[in-house]
C-alpha cells in the first residue's frame, strides 16, 4: 500500500513511518504540517492517510480539517485520523458524507502494532476503524427519538463492533458466534434501520451513521 | 394635584387626603430646616455687607467707568464676605444636616445613601520622643490626638461633598419645600384681609405640600451618595476579596493536578518500570511469566495515559483548544448524561480565559442539571450582545437551585465575578431551573 503520514512530532511520525515499512508497504509522503497534509493527500492520492488532528501552523484540528478538504476533493479518499482524545463530534464530521474509508483511533493504538495495522487495512479496504472509545460513547448513550431502540441487545453489540469496523467473520469471533448468526444479525440491523443494500460497505457506515444521527436527534 | 397619587417608599402611613397633606407639611418643615442653613447664613451677611460696601460708591460722582468699577470690586467683596462666611459654617454643619436628611431619605422614600468618612489616624510615637499624627509632630500624645480628628473631620471628602448637598439643596430643595408653608402661612395672615385670595393660597399651600418634599429623591440621589473616591475604596475590597478567592481557586487546582499527576500517572509509570525490570530478569528463565508481565506493562502505560488525557481535559480541554467555545460546549452535550440542545449566536470566538470560564461554568451547569435537578432534558444557549457573552442552561428538572455560600453556584458566581461577570439562577421549587452567565467581554 502507497501511505501518507502527517504527524508533527518527529518520534511518532518515524516511528510510525518505520511500523508501516516493517509491514511491507510504501510511506509516499512524511508530513508535519496541515497545508503540506493537504497537498501531498491530493497529489499522492494514497491508499491510505495517516492524519493526526492537531498539527501546525495553527496547533488546532488542521490535520482534520486537511482530511476533510481532501475527500471533499477526492471522495471517499481513505483517512485515518488519529488524535490524542477522541470526541464524539469529530467522528460526526468525518463520517458525514456517508462514503467509507474513515478511521478515527486514539495514538494510543498505535501501541499495539497489530492492531493499529489492522485498522490502517480496513480503512485502505474503504471500511471504518471508530476507536472502541467513541463507539462505547455512542453506545452508552440514552437515546430517544430512535430508530435503534428496535435493536435487541446482541444486535446493538453486533452494531458497536460493526461501527469499530470490523468484519463478520471478526465480529463473530469476537462474540464467540458463528459467522452465519452474525449475517443474520447484521441483515436484521440493516432491515430495521431501513437501509437496503448496494454494497455491504457503505451500509455498515451508514449503520453507524443511522446511529449517530439518532444521537443528534435527541 | 391632590390626586390618588400612590404612595411609595418606605415609613409613609398616612390615610386619606388630610392625613397626606400633614405628612407633607411635616416632611416639607424638616426638609426647609435642614436646608436653609446656607441661606440663612449667607443671606444676612449678604444683605448687611452690601450695605456696608455699596455705601462707599453711593453718591459718587466719578466718571462712570469709575463707578462701574466700583461696584465690581464692591460685589465681589460682598461675594468673599458671604464665602468667607458659608465656609466658616460648613465644618460644623455639613455633616450633621447631610446626614439628617440622608435618614430622611432612607426613611421616606426607600433611598439607602451609605457613606463613608474619614476615620481617625492612629497616633504613633516616635523613636525621637515626638507624636506622629499621620501628617504633623507634637510634643504630647493628647496634642497629636487632638490633630489627627481634626484632621480626619475637616480634611475628609465626604464632608466637602456634603458641602455641596447643603449649597445644591438650598436652591433646589428649599424652595420646592418650603414654598408650600410659605403659602398657607401668607395665605392665613391674609384671610383676614382678603379672605378669598387667602383661602386660595391655603389651598394651594396645602395641595402642594404632599408633593414638595419629593424633590429629595432626585437631588439627594446625586449629592447625598459617597464620593467618588469612597465608591473606588469599595470597589479596591471587593476586587481583594475576589482576588483572594482567586489565588485559593488557583491553589486548589494546582493541588489537584499535582495529586492527580503523583498518585495516577507517575505511580503508573514507576509500576510499570517496574513489570519491565522484573520481566528482564525473567526472560531467560521463565519466558511465559516475562511475556505477562509485559503484558501488565503495557495496560499500566496505557492506564498512565487516560489518566494524563483525563487530566488534561480537566485543565484545558482539547475540543475548547482546537474549535473554541461553540464546538466545545456542543462537545459537551454530546456527552452530557442528559438530553442536551444547543442554540448559539456567538460571532466569533472570545478570549481564551473567558472561554474557559464559560466552558467550564456550562460543564458544571450540565452535571448539575443531570445529578441534583434530576432533569431529562435540557438547553443550553450561548449569546453574545451589548458586549456581552452568556450562556443560559435551561432544564426541566426539579428546580430549586440557589447559590448559597460553599455550593457549586456560589463558586461558578465568584469565578464569573472575577470576569466582571455575574450569575443568575431562577430557579423555583418544582423547576424549571434556568441559570445565566454572563461575562463582559469585546468580540471582532
Amino acid at each position: 500500500m502507497r501511505i501518507v503520514v502527517a504527524e508533527d512530532l518527529f518520534l511518532l511520525r518515524d516511528g510510525m513511518v518505520r511500523l508501516v515499512e516493517a509491514f511491507g508497504h510504501t510511506v509516499v509522503a512524511a508530513v508535519d504540517d496541515g497545508p503540506a497534509a493537504l497537498a501531498a493527500l491530493l497529489e499522492h492520492r494514497p491508499d491510505v492517510a495517516v492524519v493526526d488532528v492537531r498539527l501546525p501552523p495553527t496547533f488546532s484540528d488542521e490535520g482534520l480539517q486537511a482530511a476533510l478538504a481532501a475527500r471533499r476533493a477526492v471522495p471517499g479518499l481513505p483517512v485515518l485520523i488519529l488524535s490524542q482524545h477522541v470526541e464524539q463530534l469529530y467522528a460526526r464530521e468525518l463520517l458525514a458524507d456517508g462514503h467509507g474509508g474513515i478511521g478515527y483511533q486514539l495514538k494510543d493504538r498505535v501501541l499495539d502494532a497489530g492492531q493499529f495495522m489492522d485498522a490502517v487495512q480496513r480503512v485502505a479496504d474503504g471500511g471504518t476503524a471508530l476507536d472502541p472509545t467513541v463507539v462505547a460513547k455512542l453506545l452508552g448513550r440514552p437515546l430517544r427519538a430512535d430508530p435503534l431502540g428496535a435493536l435487541t441487545e446482541r444486535e446493538r453489540s453486533v452494531l458497536a463492533l460493526m461501527a469499530e469496523g470490523l468484519s463478520n467473520a471478526a465480529i463473530a469471533a469476537r462474540l464467540f458466534l458463528s459467522e452465519g448468526s452474525v449475517g443474520k444479525y447484521t441483515t436484521a440491523i440493516f432491515g430495521k434501520l431501513g437501509l437496503v443494500g448496494d454494497e455491504d460497505t457503505n451500509r455498515r457506515v451508514r449503520a453507524v451513521l443511522a446511529y449517530l444521527d439518532a444521537g443528534r436527534a435527541g | 394635584m391632590g390626586g390618588s397619587t400612590a404612595t411609595e417608599g418606605a415609613g409613609t402611613v398616612a390615610n386619606g387626603v388630610p392625613g397626606r397633606i400633614a405628612v407633607g407639611l411635616w416632611r416639607c418643615a424638616v426638609l426647609t430646616a435642614l436646608t436653609c442653613l446656607p441661606v440663612l447664613v449667607a443671606g444676612p451677611v449678604a444683605w448687611a455687607g452690601g450695605s456696608l460696601a455699596y455705601s462707599w460708591s453711593a453718591g459718587m460722582t466719578a466718571a462712570l467707568p469709575l463707578r462701574v468699577l466700583a461696584v465690581v470690586g464692591e460685589t465681589l467683596l460682598v461675594l468673599l464676605w458671604t464665602g468667607v462666611a458659608l465656609w466658616t459654617v460648613h465644618p460644623f454643619t455639613s455633616r450633621p444636616l447631610a446626614g439628617a436628611a440622608r435618614r430622611c431619605a432612607a426613611r421616606w422614600l426607600g433611598l439607602e445613601l451609605s457613606v463613608a468618612y474619614r476615620r481617625t489616624r492612629p497616633v504613633v510615637r516616635m523613636a525621637t520622643g515626638f507624636w506622629w499624627d499621620g501628617h504633623e509632630y507634637h510634643r504630647s500624645e493628647r496634642e497629636a490626638r487632638r490633630r489627627a480628628a481634626v484632621h480626619a473631620r475637616y480634611h475628609d471628602p465626604q464632608l466637602h461633598w456634603d458641602g455641596v448637598w447643603l449649597l445644591g439643596a438650598a436652591v433646589t430643595v428649599l424652595p420646592a419645600a418650603a414654598l408650600p408653608l410659605l403659602a398657607l402661612l401668607l395665605g392665613a395672615l391674609l384671610t383676614a384681609a382678603h379672605p378669598w385670595y387667602g383661602l386660595l393660597l391655603v389651598a394651594a399651600g396645602a395641595a402642594a405640600a404632599p408633593f414638595g418634599w419629593r424633590v429629595l429623591g432626585p437631588v439627594g440621589r446625586r449629592l447625598l451618595g459617597p464620593v467618588a473616591s469612597t465608591r473606588l475604596g469599595w470597589r479596591v475590597a471587593e476586587l481583594e476579596a475576589i482576588r483572594a478567592d482567586l489565588t485559593q481557586t488557583q491553589a486548589a487546582e494546582l493541588e489537584r493536578i499535582e495529586r492527580g499527576l503523583h498518585d495516577g500517572a507517575q505511580a503508573r509509570l514507576v509500576a510499570l518500570g517496574m513489570s519491565m525490570g522484573a520481566a528482564e530478569h525473567l526472560v531467560d528463565r521463565d519466558p511465559a511469566a516475562a511475556k505477562r508481565l509485559l503484558a501488565e506493562a503495557r495496560s499500566a502505560s496505557a492506564g498512565a495515559l487516560d489518566e494524563l488525557r483525563a487530566l488534561v481535559r480537566g485543565i484545558n480541554p482539547p475540543v475548547l483548544v482546537e474549535r473554541g467555545l461553540v464546538d466545545a460546549v456542543r462537545a459537551l452535550a454530546l456527552d452530557a448524561a442528559v438530553e442536551a440542545e444547543v442554540v448559539s449566536r456567538v460571532p466569533a470566538r472570545p478570549e481564551r480565559p473567558v472561554e474557559a470560564a464559560l466552558y467550564f461554568a456550562v460543564a458544571e451547569l450540565l452535571t448539575n442539571a443531570a445529578k441534583h435537578a434530576r432533569a431529562t432534558r435540557v438547553l443550553v444557549e450561548l449569546h453574545y450582545e451589548g458586549r456581552t457573552l452568556t450562556a443560559t442552561v435551561s432544564d426541566d428538572g426539579v428546580g430549586g437551585a440557589a447559590a448559597s455560600p460553599g455550593s457549586g453556584l456560589s463558586g461558578l458566581e465568584r469565578r464569573a465575578a472575577a470576569f466582571g461577570g455575574r450569575l443568575e439562577v431562577d430557579s423555583p421549587v418544582g423547576g424549571p431551573t434556568r441559570i445565566t452567565v454572563a461575562v463582559p467581554c469585546e468580540l471582532s
